[in-house]
């Protein structure tokens, strides 16, 4: 009946909003220009999903939770997967380049002059603000990541055993995913709805 | 040179594979290699080059720094191109690993358990957010004006739709001109 089934099957939500290449050297550009004081995720994430909408609170925090199993920065992590979810190759190469060009310049001359001039640039005085916003930032972001996750006593439960274990039992974070994802995952596997328990029950009538 | 090239480069692609949970854990070990085995620089020049590294960007900026001064001794445009090599090695493989984990990951879309795990993840996530957030919290609100700031970016995040570019530039103005 249809002309393009293709269409049909793949609700439009789940395919990425089309993103110019240009739009990312900018956000990126712009993301590794001012993280100042080290990488801010809570940071991204407002941009990338609240603000421009590229991708969803799920997509991103699953994205996130990968990033923490593999080794690397986390910043630079999500922005590969955010590159390649919008763009593919050529998106997750253009956000590496993009977040890491500023910082590396900015780095660099100030290395120079440091063993030029001998001059000791004391950053961390200079980010003292910074990084007291970024705690905020990331504070905010339990909230909203909060009110997504939470769905049932579960998912609570899941939240302060997480807690916990990263910060009274000093456990790391890829252990942390490694033990509880499984057991999260059981508890979220795909159970037949009653949708298609219906077909079935019709196919089985047939 | 085309040695300290190589030193460099076969040192952080190590590093880059090895640092999982974030570049800090990989920082002793660098310490060790750059101070003690090749001898790049002393003990005190390492630490100030990895207070100057945490201005921007993501953590272990400081391996651009390390690559700069182990190819100083021949010259600004040499040790430029070292902190490129350093910075690459450091920064690439892990992106290709998380390049290709993504891949696979979104290939996967269509399977039901697709879903099963993001939904799995979103407490596991938070919760991790949130160790965060207290860890980070310890090492930065020393002061009520560091307080402050914190609970007023919480809040203009949680009710205003103000772009946190504003905030992290504003920030780091006012600690420029108030907290130096």
């Amino acid at each position: 009946m249809s002309k393009n089934p293709d269409i049909t099957a793949e609700p439009v939500s789940d395919t990425p909003p089309r993103v110019s290449l240009w739009e990312l050297i900018f956000f990126f550009g712009l993301i590794g220009l001012t993280s100042f004081g080290g990488g801010l995720t809570a940071y991204i994430r407002r941009l990338a999903v609240t603000q421009k909408g590229w991708l969803t609170d799920e997509e991103f925090f699953s994205a996130l939770a990968i990033v923490q199993i593999l080794p690397g920065a986390r910043v630079v992590g999500i922005s590969v997967y955010i590159g390649n979810h919008l763009r593919g190759l050529l998106g997750a190469t253009v956000a590496l380049l993009s977040i890491m060009t500023p910082p590396f310049i900015l780095v660099s001359c100030l290395g120079l002059l440091y063993f030029h001039y001998g001059e000791n640039t004391d950053s961390k005085a200079l980010l003292a603000g910074v990084t007291a916003v970024a705690c905020g930032l990331m504070a905010s972001m339990v909230f909203e990541a909060g009110q997504k996750a939470i769905r049932g006593v579960f998912d609570v439960m899941m939240i302060l055993i997480t807690f916990l274990l990263v910060r009274l039992a000093h456990l790391h974070v890829q252990y942390v995913i490694l033990l509880l994802g499984p057991i999260a995952i059981w508890w979220h596997r795909p159970r037949p709805d009653k949708k298609d328990e219906a077909q079935k029950q019709k196919e089985v009538a047939s | 040179m085309i040695q300290t090239f190589g030193h460099l480069v076969a040192l952080f692609m190590i590093l880059s594979i090895s640092a999982f949970g974030g570049g800090k854990v990989v920082l002793p070990t660098l310490q060790q290699q750059a101070v003690n085995h090749y001898h790049w620089m002393s003990n005190q020049q390492f630490v100030d080059l990895f207070g100057i590294s945490i201005i921007d960007g993501p953590s272990m900026m400081v391996v651009t720094l390390v690559g700069l001064k182990a190819c100083m001794e021949y010259g600004y445009v040499i040790a430029i191109l070292g902190a490129l090599v350093a910075t690459v090695a450091m920064f690439l493989p892990s992106s290709i690993l998380v390049l290709i984990v993504g891949r696979f990951w979104d290939s996967w879309k269509t399977s039901p358990w697709h879903e099963s795990i993001q939904r799995a993840m979103m407490p596991i996530s938070t919760g991790l957010i949130l160790a965060a957030a207290f860890i980070i919290a310890k090492h930065s609100i020393h002061t009520i004006p560091t307080a402050i700031m914190g609970v007023i970016a919480l809040c203009l995040m949680l009710f205003t739709k103000l772009n946190p570019v504003i905030m992290i530039v504003a920030a780091a103005g006012i600690s420029w001109v108030f907290l130096r």
